[in-house]
């Protein structure tokens, strides 16, 4: 493969993503929140309204057994590591999901909408170097917001926190492994998840509608994380991430033999 | 070996059928032209010939490589100006020809002199950290051409591109097809509805209707084969109008009509007769300021070829 045609492919999308004000807006806006607001308002949150100290409390005595174990009782500790190593971990999963989905939309779909992708079907890079350029201008860019957000949302919890805990406490090993495992993973699912749709529909309104489906899994995570069910410890996240990485993976596969020049020229 | 080559080439969309048993060779170093109306199969054939769609049946070889097995070296020295100019808007002059001479694989010490002169070519070097988002659809146009030739191919289609260009522009790109072909050996494919400057500019053209190839051949044998007859104009005393219609009625076959004052025209006059005409009139004493044959025109084919095509159909 020629890594020099994939390289200007991928330099190529991105800038035309950072130009666009209808992308970046998201790409800004739910790494901020999810990674910057999220962790600041759920730390104080116990300060913040007081008067529901007891609604907490309660809250956590519902908990299931194992992370009552895990956690012991209420405390303002126990609250900011519940919420922060159990409840909001999975969020940030969303945000490499979502970044990869967006910018694969508009790599695949958008392209043809804007009818620039018949110019790169006419240039030398084969049907494999195309579809690999296309998904790691949309990887790329997830993966490195991930990380970003992570460290960022990691600051913020420690200094947020540090009043009450007094040590930097946070990442545990269940969010780094979700941090550098995980996040990896769901972005390329939601990667191949807009490929797969982009493969099928015309426009991007459409694409990202449908691609948008793929986030699925990932509100299970959170809602399970939420309700207890799902308890993430390291081992489980690195399985978690083992299944994401083999849906994403075969998807590819999938993909891959799709995307042929011959078959994308009839959507044109 | 020829540029390209089409051999018994057979493609469908469906039960549609876009190209029937289409068989051509364009030689290197020719402007040849696929003319037709839409539909006519112009764009199928300029998607095979690249590898974008692979055909039903047939052989399909550029520079002697098929396009769908070599398909990244093939695409090396083809080019292609599609007919509406399709160019990112968010990408600046200067980035969409770097961006594409890095996908043509031009050494990199080449990509900064080459882009700088392709922008000041086409006009548009003051406008080169511009987003192309803003700009008319002719500069658009200029740009996609600049990006076509960015990787200076050895065969370059043109999908109708004069299509918003003004008169200006319309001539240098021109210039630019006649210098590509004349002094630089390019082969040029031109698709286009304008049969003016189809005749000016092909060496060759084939006439596709229907998929179907129709015609091929340079315009003016094209012209002479489908409308083998001329019209002839002369001008003459007005006096002598009476005398100068007598003397050529009374040839076989002919007829003449005043066009002005002074000026008659003969229509359906094989090429062989015109001197009979002329030493007819001059004989018969008739003051013959001037006479002009006119060459049936590529645009005459055509629509001939056009309408036996419908005819038959």
């Amino acid at each position: 493969m020629n890594q020099r045609i994939i390289a200007a492919i991928v330099r190529k999308d991105l800038r035309v993503v950072r130009r666009s004000r209808a992308l970046m807006t998201p790409l800004i806006v739910l790494p901020v929140l999810l990674m910057i607001v999220f962790p600041t308002v759920f730390t104080f949150l116990p300060r913040i309204i007081g008067g529901a100290r007891t609604t907490f409390s309660e809250m956590f005595r519902n908990l299931p057994d194992p992370m009552k174990q895990q956690f012991g009782e209420f405390t303002e500790a126990t609250w900011i590591r519940v919420v922060h190593t159990q409840m909001l971990a999975p969020l940030m999963l969303l945000v490499p999901f979502m970044v990869a989905n967006v910018i694969a939309a508009d790599g695949f779909a958008g392209e043809r909408e804007r009818k620039t992708l018949e110019p790169l079907l006419y240039t030398p890079a084969t049907d494999a170097e195309l579809f690999f350029a296309k998904l790691l201008a949309a990887w790329i860019p997830a993966v490195m917001i991930a990380f970003g957000g992570a460290f960022i949302y990691a600051v913020i919890v420690n200094v947020t926190a540090w009043p009450v805990m007094h040590r930097v406490f946070f990442p545990d090993l269940t969010w780094t492994v979700m941090v550098l495992w995980m996040a990896p993973a769901f972005a390329a699912l939601g990667l191949a998840g807009m490929l797969l749709v982009s493969l099928r529909v015309r426009g991007m309104q459409e694409a990202t509608q449908l691609g948008g489906l793929f986030v699925l899994p990932v509100i299970a995570l959170v809602v399970g994380e939420v309700r207890g069910a799902v308890l993430l410890g390291p081992l489980r996240a690195i399985l978690i991430g083992l299944l994401v990485w083999a849906i994403a993976a075969a998807l590819l596969a999938f993909g891959i033999r799709r995307f042929r020049r011959t078959t994308l020229v009839g959507k044109l | 070996m020829p540029a390209i080559l089409l051999d018994h080439v057979l493609h469908r969309y469906g039960d549609t059928t876009a190209l029937r048993d289409l068989s051509l060779a364009v030689e290197e170093g020719e402007v040849f032209s696929l003319l037709g109306h839409n539909g006519a199969g112009k764009t199928t054939t300029v998607r095979i010939v690249n590898g974008l769609l692979a055909p039903v049946s047939g052989t399909v070889l550029v520079f002697g490589r098929s396009p769908l097995a070599d398909g990244a070296i093939v695409r090396r020295r083809t080019a292609v100006l599609t007919e509406s100019p399709t160019l990112d808007d968010r990408l600046t002059a200067s980035e969409t020809l770097r961006a594409f001479a890095e996908m043509y694989d031009v050494p990199r010490v080449d990509i900064g002199p080459r882009v700088t002169a392709l922008l000041a070519e086409f006009g548009i070097a003051d406008r080169a950290k511009d987003r192309v988002g803003g700009f008319s659809r002719g500069m658009k146009q200029r740009l996609s051409l600049a990006r076509a030739l960015v990787h200076d191919p050895d065969l370059l289609f043109l999908d109708e591109p004069t299509a918003g260009l003004d008169p200006v522009a319309t001539q240098q790109l021109h210039d630019t097809v006649r210098e590509m072909a004349r002094a630089r050996g390019r082969t040029v494919v031109l698709c286009t509805h304008n049969l003016v400057e189809a005749q000016a500019l092909s060496d060759r053209v084939a006439v596709l209707g229907g998929g179907e190839l129709l015609a091929l051949g340079t315009p003016a044998e094209l012209a002479r084969r489908i409308t083998p007859r001329l019209e002839v104009t002369f001008e003459t005393d007005p006096a002598r109008h009476g005398d100068a219609v007598a003397l050529i009625t009374a040839l076989d076959g002919l007829t003449v009509a005043a066009e002005r004052s002074g000026v008659l025209r003969i229509s359906g006059i094989p090429r062989e007769r015109v001197p009979d005409v002329a030493s007819r009139l001059v004989t018969g004493g008739i003051p013959l300021y001037r006479l002009e044959p006119h060459e049936p025109s590529l645009t005459d084919a055509y629509f001939a070829l056009q309408h036996v095509s419908k005819g038959s159909a």
